[in-house]
């Protein structure tokens, strides 16, 4: 168990290395920020100035070499825009974020996990056909589209939410509603998928043919095993949902990580680019591993055939 | 238990619950006090905003400088360079210093009084966009008294007001103790200036605050508390202005506008920007390139319907130029109003060989104005010029063009503060940023302008280099771009389009709402 524990860390440092090296890179060869920062028209020697503010006249392997070493003592950086350091507006949009994630996560799973229950147990049918058009909506409408009509309605003509801005829980309805329908979409499918092929196996047709009722059977032994895929999925989601809910929070001018990396993205602001990516794929890592050590722990195959 | 055995009825349920949503709509409605401005920004705010030392060169920081701070001399409404906390700027003979006589009795958030340390700091500390360009021509800066000092340059420059009390930050002026006294980092969480509101608060990505400083020198401002509100999106922008939200959204463009103008008590305002967008020819000097003959870009000009393009895209309300300077800048000429006419653009171009027109490659321009670019396609199209748009991410356009890689047709734009020569020096002149070229009549007036120290003679030059520049199109000037912002129905005086070439609500002391003086 020591040595597949030591094999999965190696692993995980070996993606975030790669993470950390692949963004670096991206980020670079977007453009440079310098001409996003002055009006046409600036002089090139002042241009010149602002490039070796933010050291972008080093070479690019220095420019790495000083990234690298700083993100192992913990410093990501000073944002071009905001003059900050990263990471202090990282953890002053987390707090923000996490609201809106848990409280998407939370409306995703209460509509898709029973959602995906009724389409499974009635599979073929009304319900099943329902679920599958629900999810197919939540999947492919725009998040930008469902966000506008939202606000339009809700804000616009009723006047029952605020339009934007974050504050108390009305301003989280629509917002978390707009992300958590995307994920709910994925999580219905799952659960449906997962359930079918649990109510075919064995045990469930025997905790049938024992004379169980069917919401018992239902709801304590296919749903317990069905949900292992999904709450693994949820996790990852939540990940997701915390770190790149972009288009959401910049409709309803949230201000989480996903509006920073929108704003990172938009000024060229490389620091805040790479804290975000890093960090949010650093926690994707760590879930990763997680998972990946339970599941080794839980069934002792994993770990053997690794 | 029922509803009925617990002594209430359905009747009373209904009425609780309607009570309930009454209280709900009314709190998201969260329509602002009596005395409290709420302003949308467009963009995201920046605390590297709340310090005159590190603007960039971009215009947006005003926009909170003319809240926070003040300057020796900044534009103001009906003067573009009006003096401020300096009573009078005074030029030597020779043109190597300036000497400012400081306003008395002008004292800072803190209660401290500015004096001539807190304008010599500023300068010495100003390290935004052109501090190179500033700083290399700055000698020294003596104090003669509290409220007297003068600035000594190296060598005559007739643009170092421009630079000073226009284009930087360097004028505008910084409690010398209390920056001092709580660091770099602490100004920018807490700044103190001298302008007409003091800061309250910031949240990043959410809102500043700010309070209304009673000591204000001009006056004490009408509003009592003003706060801005970032919401990045449009569409969202526009919803929070019609709910009351906020009573000012800045940047409402195209159907947006048109929504806005549609909505009761809204109303659209223009600030026509020191903006001009055009159509550059980078191509006009190579012999071998239909450019080179100056009937075609003559032509390109006349086909072009600015009129219809600023009805569809800014609601008619950009302002059509035929320059590529500024119409509030210094040095200005005034060039004829341009013409479209079609027929006489082919007849031109049938003059230049083009009967049947010619295939003119691509018309590059920066993404986010694209919607110009489609509408001048058609335009061209329809003369037989054709061209296939190409549009690029912003930062990849610009550094494109200065890097002198575009070719055919360029669509063009620039902001940058400055006046007339500083313009001509990145868009005209030799060796230029954006210049792919020049022309040695104008190089050689450059050169003479940028030396003369007497007013008169350097405006009769910098006039008659944009006359050369227009005569030789060498570019089809469109538009000075309006920037559109929605205000609401509680605002009296809103600010914009006071003053001249600034495209957001300022001066902020002079703003009120209605039923305020």
């Amino acid at each position: 168990m020591k040595q597949f524990i030591v094999r999965r860390v190696g692993y995980s440092l070996l993606s975030l290395f790669l993470l950390s090296v692949t963004i670096f890179l991206f980020v670079r060869v977007t453009g440079d920020p310098t001409t996003l920062l002055v009006e046409p028209g600036a002089s090139p020697e002042d241009i010149e100035n602002m490039r070796q503010q933010f050291g972008l006249d080093r070479p690019i392997w220095v420019q790495y070499w000083l990234f690298a070493t700083s993100f192992v003592t913990g410093d990501l950086g000073q944002s071009f825009y905001y003059r900050t350091p990263v990471l202090e507006l990282y953890f002053q949009r987390l707090p923000n974020s996490l609201q809106l994630a848990a409280v998407a996560m939370v409306l995703s799973l209460l509509i898709g996990i029973p959602s995906g229950i009724l389409a499974a147990v009635r599979v073929g049918g009304f319900w099943d056909s329902a679920g599958k058009t629900f999810s197919l909506l939540g999947l492919s409408l725009p998040q930008f589209w469902v966000g506008l009509v939202l606000i339009l309605f809700f804000s616009v003509y009723l006047g029952w939410l605020p339009s934007s801005g974050s504050g108390g829980i009305l301003h989280l309805l629509m917002p978390a509603f707009t992300l958590g329908w995307y994920f709910a979409a994925a999580h219905m499918r799952l659960t449906r998928s997962s359930m079918l092929e649990v109510l075919d196996s064995e045990y469930v047709k025997l905790a049938r043919l024992k004379g169980l009722p069917e919401a018992l059977v239902i709801g304590k032994h296919a749903l317990k095993n069905a949900l292992i895929p999904v709450i693994t999925l949820a996790g990852i989601n939540l990940v997701v949902m915390i770190n790149v809910a972009v288009v959401v929070e910049t409709v309803f001018a949230w201000p989480g990580i996903g509006r920073l990396l929108y704003e990172g993205i938009t000024f060229r602001d490389f620091p805040v680019v790479q804290c975000v990516v890093v960090l949010g794929g650093s926690m994707i890592i760590v879930v990763n591993l997680l998972v990946d050590i339970l599941y080794a722990y839980i069934d002792p195959r994993i770990r053997l055939e690794s | 238990m029922t509803a009925r055995s617990s002594g209430t009825t359905r009747r009373s349920v209904l009425v609780l619950s309607a009570a309930a949503m009454t209280g709900i709509a009314a709190r998201a409605a969260g329509a602002a006090p009596q005395d409290e401005l709420r302003v949308a920004s467009h963009v995201s705010l920046a605390p590297t905003w709340f310090d005159p030392a590190e603007t960039p060169g971009i215009i947006t920081p005003f926009m909170l400088l003319y809240a926070m701070h003040d300057a020796v001399m900044k534009g103001m409404p009906g003067n573009p360079m009006a003096p401020c906390l300096a009573e009078s700027c005074t030029m030597a003979p020779d043109g190597l210093s300036y000497t400012l006589a400081l306003r008395r009795g002008v004292r800072f958030h803190n209660g401290e009084e500015m004096t001539a340390e807190d304008v010599k700091f500023s300068l010495e500390r100003y390290r935004g966009a052109a501090s190179k360009s500033l700083k290399e021509r700055v000698a020294r800066v003596d104090i003669h008294e509290p409220h007297r000092l003068t600035i000594h340059l190296h060598n005559p420059w007739p643009d170092f007001l421009t630079y000073y009390a226009g284009a930087t930050g360097a004028g505008w002026i910084v409690p010398k103790k209390y920056v001092e006294q709580v660091g770099e980092d602490g100004f920018k969480k807490a700044p103190i200036g001298a302008g007409p509101y003091r800061f309250v608060s910031f949240t990043p990505g959410v809102e500043l605050v700010l309070e209304a400083f009673e000591g204000y020198w001009r006056k004490k401002p009408a509003i009592r508390r003003l706060i801005f509100k970032v919401i990045p999106d449009e569409a969202t922008r526009l919803a929070a202005l019609q709910r009351k939200e906020v009573d000012i959204a800045y940047s409402i463009r195209g159907e947006l506008a048109g929504e806005l103008l549609r909505t009761p008590g809204l109303s659209l305002n223009p600030a026509v920007s020191s903006a001009p967008f055009w159509l550059y020819f980078p191509e006009q000097w190579d012999p071998q390139s239909p450019w080179h003959d100056r009937r075609v870009r003559q032509a390109t000009s006349l086909a072009l319907d600015r009129e219809t393009i600023n009805q569809a895209l800014t609601m008619g309300h950009s302002r059509l130029t035929g320059s590529v300077f500024p119409e509030n800048f210094e040095f200005y000429w005034p060039p004829p109003k341009p013409a479209y006419d079609p027929d006489a653009a082919r007849k031109l171009l049938a003059e230049a060989g083009h009967q049947r027109g010619f295939d003119a490659g691509e018309y590059y321009c920066d993404a986010s104005y694209a919607n110009i670019g489609e509408v001048v396609l058609n335009n061209l199209r329809e003369v037989g010029i054709r061209v296939k748009l190409r549009p690029l991410e912003r930062a990849a356009f610009f550094k494109a063009y200065a890097e002198k890689k575009l070719k055919n047709i360029v669509q063009g734009a620039s902001g940058a503060m400055g006046n007339c020569a500083t313009r001509a020096e990145a868009f005209v002149a030799k060796g230029g940023v954006y210049a792919y070229g020049s022309y040695p009549d104008i190089d050689a007036l450059f050169a003479e302008q940028a030396v003369q120290t007497d007013r008169a003679k350097r405006t009769a030059i910098l006039h008659k280099l944009q006359q050369l520049v227009q005569e030789k199109a060498i570019y089809a000037p469109i538009w000075q771009l309006a920037f559109l912002s929605g205000v609401g129905p509680r605002v009296g005086q809103s600010g914009f389009g006071l003053i001249d070439g600034f495209a957001y609500t300022a001066p902020y002391e002079d703003l009120t709402l209605k039923g305020q003086g």
